[in-house]
């Protein structure tokens, strides 16, 4: 239904209003507008693909389906699909039973394990891939150690590594969205089960994962589309992914092989879109819950062991790589001030403002985006939403690649300017975005809209009154996640950065690039901190004891 | 990370070499303090390259007594002669560039161009145009660098910059390949007006897309031609694929002349170490598809594979060794160069093959922008990259080959014009995909 003015309501027409308020507080279909202008957002992060067709189109047939049968192609596709599957399974196995840990159960130091466990997410991949390779690499620190005792080290190199070090540092995806949903579920439905003298496994089992289910779908599909995503990790653990072949062929300038690649792996993230959209969220209410970390289970001597899974989790997912970084702090010689390697100040500042800036524009596109998908129950949400998750696992240097085409042939003027460059971020990052809000619309209770334009508020006054306020958390969370990706963002950040203008990740890259590991210590240390302080926004939004 | 790129980050597989350090994850010796260190000379004394010292003679001190001094056997002579005798400088009193207070603009000398170390004790007289002899910059240049210029390039700018007043360079930089795919992308709309690349072959694909404008041949006459096809880019410094070999271990006239001999010799079977996955390598393994065929190439690397070990890159296969972990490897020159630098005791010597792809010299270059409407400028700043100065600076704190003849390497190595690489047009070793997949059928990569 149409939004209308919100003319007054006059005496005789309230009674017929009222009655199809209540008509539309059941379906609670968004405007038209709210429509067109999520559609808008929609179609404007999936033009990059455009030009992944353009520059496909190059590619005769004949060789495109060559490439496409290669033996190597299928290989590639059999590694790709596998280390999602395995991250994917890794992320959820850990990141749940961690979220009910820290939010049911009354396990000491539970605000300090909640942080400590989502902090990995900050540490960008490519510095994690570092910090276990020099810890269990060949001659690596462990190795090292364990050399003179007879033990050897399994190779750190390959699916396992490469499986590992990404388990490491995005399972916290499905942590902080089970943790949300654990928040925001009612514990007097577990109570009442409990009373029925079911045990908690059971009543975890029936009432519970029921209602976190979209809240770990979530988690999983972000987890997922990263992992299909991330070039520094396979990189560096060598193993032959969608990113890394992708990668190759753009080093041999092959960029319309690289394309079609691009294109296989877009395929591979519809498959993934559509696996979510089955065990997707339902249109389930929420019953407006208050927050709540109410233990519901005692750990009694359980807290022992479950204390020692969470120690060893945050020694493998932060200590490892902080301690790496610090030692390399320790361990670079003298700094030198020569220009073009000295770390300068300036570069932290200019990483926090382009991400702040970032995480406020994806916000906002992100907001019609979710709220028209959230409320509508029409196919139309999905086809809206679905798209957006595109450029989320687009590989960031062919989605710079596209925005340099398109920058220089019809935007010449923002070109190699920080818009553009903010525009990447929004398509890279939107689904984060909106995975937050859409989860938070979906937990307004309808009835209080409805209640609101009952007493005569326009549908946008009511918006902003009643929807924006309650879905307040959910927007601050998903800006939050987008300023910590956008800090560590890396290949779209070095192709569409303004000359001139550099940032905590290219001044770790250039230096890493030239081998001074040392130099990289201080900004890889010092983007950490800036991002943990967001990952604290995060948390504190969606738990007010924290 | 850096690699790559990669990138999110580069250092991996294909990451792209450089010309300088390379990533040294383990960073057991620091091998880099000494060449990135900007020192001044620790005796106080202003060199400014005028010095007259006897050409050729081994900067560590006299070549080994008893060598035979003739063509053929130069390959086999220990060219890094011990530097024990070499007085180390230490650290105490640096000055950054950064930091160090110049006077007026045009009051920078000599000195500041060169690199300190062990390996830069003194220096025979550079024939080259000096920087005073050329026209002056002025203006604003935006620099495209490609690969991990590791601040040196940038540094050298800046030295540019403190001499012009009313010059600025603005650099842009990415991956080599990175940046040639965005000047490719960007086509005529580029905002760069020259592209400065550690890799002959990116610049190869950008003037072959007709991007780039020949230089003047004025600007680039002290360059040999081979580093220079049709002047659509020009060298500005060069590596040498090299045999880093243990002095304990093997003797000199135990390394082939050949690259292709490698399999059937006992240095090989005493343990052998490589980089597959190192930019440079495959560079190598490019050059010798090209040079002798892809099934040759692929049994050398079958044979190769059965004894070799593998390194992450070729800084620490040159350190492994001089640790003694391997009897010889396969590197770019350099790297020998920098692990002497650090650890002048190190049993470690090079040796250069002849004529094949183990001889191949690549090179960093530089390239005019056709779409810029600065190419007057752009051209004087490449005349500047060739200079004595910036060559003695690429010379002395890159430890790469100088591109113009007028100035010899460092580390008693032979002349540029005394290595006998193979004649292979360098932007041939941009066909990289068909030795990529050789490597993997082997199961080398």
């Amino acid at each position: 239904m149409a939004g209308d003015g919100g003319e007054p309501a006059s005496g005789p027409g309230r009674l017929a209003r009222l009655r199809s308020l209540l008509r539309e507080g059941e379906e609670g279909e968004p405007s038209v507008a709210v429509g067109l202008l999520a559609a808008a957002v929609s179609a404007a992060v999936l033009s990059p693909v455009v030009w992944l067709f353009l520059r496909a189109a190059e590619v005769g047939l004949a060789e495109a389906v060559s490439l496409v049968t290669a033996g190597n192609t299928f290989t590639v596709l059999t590694n790709s699909v596998a280390l999602v599957a395995v991250v994917t399974g890794a992320s959820v196995a850990l990141g749940v039973p961690l979220a009910v840990l820290t939010v049911q159960t009354d396990l000491p130091f539970r605000r300090f394990w909640t942080v400590a466990v989502a902090l990995p997410l900050v540490v960008p991949s490519y510095v994690g891939a570092f910090a276990f390779v020099s810890a269990f690499g060949p001659r690596g620190v462990l190795s090292g150690v364990l050399a003179p005792l007879g033990v050897s080290v399994p190779t750190v190199y390959g699916f396992g590594g490469a499986a590992l070090v990404l388990t490491s540092f995005v399972y916290p995806y499905v942590f902080l969205t089970t943790r949300a949903s654990l928040l925001s579920f009612d514990t007097t439905q577990l109570e009442a089960a409990r009373t029925l003298d079911t045990g908690y496994w059971a009543a975890f089992e029936r009432v519970v994962l029921p209602q976190i289910a979209p809240g770990v779908t979530a988690g999983a599909l972000l987890v997922a589309l990263y992992t299909l995503s991330d070039f520094g990790t396979p990189a560096i653990m060598h193993f032959d992914t969608f990113t890394r072949t992708i990668f190759v062929e753009l080093n041999t300038f092959a960029r319309s092989n690289a394309t079609l690649l691009s294109l296989q792996l877009l395929g591979v993230t519809a498959v993934i879109l559509a696996l979510e959209s089955r065990v997707g969220p339902g249109e389930a209410d929420g019953y407006g819950a208050s927050s709540s970390t109410d233990t519901v289970v005692e750990l009694g001597y359980w807290a022992i062991p479950a204390t020692l899974l969470l120690a060893a989790v945050v020694i493998v997912t932060l200590g490892l790589p902080v301690g790496i970084l610090g030692l390399w702090l320790v361990r670079s010689g003298p700094g030198y001030a020569a220009g073009g390697l000295g770390f300068e100040w300036q570069f932290g500042l200019n990483s926090a403002v382009v991400a702040a800036a970032a995480a406020v524009v994806t916000t906002l596109a992100a907001v019609p985006v979710a709220y028209y998908s959230g409320r509508t129950s029409s196919w139309l949400g999905s086809l809206i939403e679905r798209p957006t998750y595109v450029g989320y696992a687009m590989p960031g240097v062919v989605l710079g690649l596209a925005l340099v085409f398109f920058g220089t042939r019809y935007v010449p003027g923002l070109y190699q300017t920080l818009p553009l460059l903010i525009f990447a971020y929004v398509v890279r990052f939107l689904p984060q975005a909106i995975g937050a809000t859409r989860s938070s619309v979906l937990g307004v209770d309808r009835a209080l809209v409805g209640a609101a334009r009952t007493l005569g508020e326009s549908p946008r006054r009511a918006f902003r009154r009643v929807t924006l306020p309650l879905i307040a958390p959910g927007l601050v969370a998903g800006a939050a996640l987008v300023f910590l990706t956008t800090m560590k963002e890396l290949p779209a950040t070095l192709i569409l950065q303004p000359a001139g203008f550099n940032t905590l990740v290219t001044y770790i890259w250039r230096v890493q690039e030239a081998g001074y590991y040392g130099q990289a210590a201080l900004p890889a240390l010092v983007l950490v901190v800036i991002s943990s302080v967001s990952m604290l926004v995060i948390l504190r939004g969606e738990d007010t004891d924290l | 990370m850096a690699h790559d790129h990669t990138t999110d980050g580069t250092v991996d597989g294909a990451h792209d070499e450089t010309t300088e350090e390379t990533p040294n994850m383990h960073d057991t010796h620091d091998a880099h303090d000494d060449t990135a260190e900007e020192t001044r000379d620790t005796d106080g004394e202003t060199t400014d390259g005028d010095q007259t010292r006897p050409q050729g003679l081994n900067l560590l001190g006299s070549p080994k007594s008893g060598v035979n001094r003739d063509e053929t056997s130069r390959s086999r002579r220990r060219f890094l002669a011990a530097a024990g005798s070499a007085a180390t400088v230490g650290l105490a009193g640096c000055a950054g560039l950064g930091t160090q207070e110049s006077g007026a603009s045009g009051q920078v000398a000599f000195s500041d161009f060169r690199g300190s170390g062990r390996l830069v004790r003194s220096r025979p007289e550079i024939d080259a145009p000096r920087i005073a002899d050329l026209p002056d910059l002025s203006g604003e240049l935006t620099v495209y660098l490609g690969g991990g210029e590791g601040g040196l390039y940038r540094s050298l700018m800046e030295l540019f910059e403190r001499i012009y007043d009313d010059f600025t360079a603005v650099p842009s930089a990415g991956g080599t390949a990175e940046q040639a795919n965005k000047l490719l992308t960007e086509q005529e709309n580029t905002p760069a007006d020259v592209f400065w690349s550690v890799d002959a072959g990116s610049l190869s694909v950008v003037a072959d897309e007709g991007l780039t404008t020949a230089l003047s041949s004025e600007a680039v006459a002290d360059v040999p031609s081979e580093f220079r096809p049709d002047n659509q880019w020009v060298g500005t410094a060069g590596r040498a694929r090299a045999v880093p070999y243990n002095t304990d271990q093997v003797s000199a006239d135990e390394i082939p002349d050949s690259v292709m001999d490698f399999p059937d010799s006992p240095a090989v079977a005493s343990g052998f170490g490589w980089a597959p996955t190192y930019g440079a390598f495959q560079a190598f393994v490019t050059a010798m598809r090209l040079l002798e065929g892809d099934s040759a190439t692929r049994e050398w690397l079958g044979q190769m594979q059965s004894t070799a070990t593998e390194y992450p890159d070729e800084f620490l296969t040159s350190n492994a060794v001089a640790d003694g972990e391997i009897a010889a490897g396969f590197a770019n020159h350099y790297y020998a160069l920098r692990v002497r630098d650090a650890r002048p005791d190190a049993p470690l010597d090079l040796a250069f093959t002849r004529g094949g792809a183990g001889a191949l010299i690549n090179v960093a270059g530089a390239a005019l922008l056709e779409p810029s409407d600065q190419t007057e400028l752009a051209e004087t700043f490449v005349r500047h990259l060739l200079s004595a100065e910036a060559q003695e600076f690429f010379a002395t704190r890159t430890f790469g080959y100088p591109t113009v003849e007028g100035v010899p390497p460092v580390g008693g190595l032979p002349g540029i014009g005394e290595l006998d690489p193979p004649s292979l047009n360098l932007s041939r070793l941009s066909d990289l995909e068909p030795t990529l997949e050789l490597m993997r059928d082997v199961g080398v990569l």
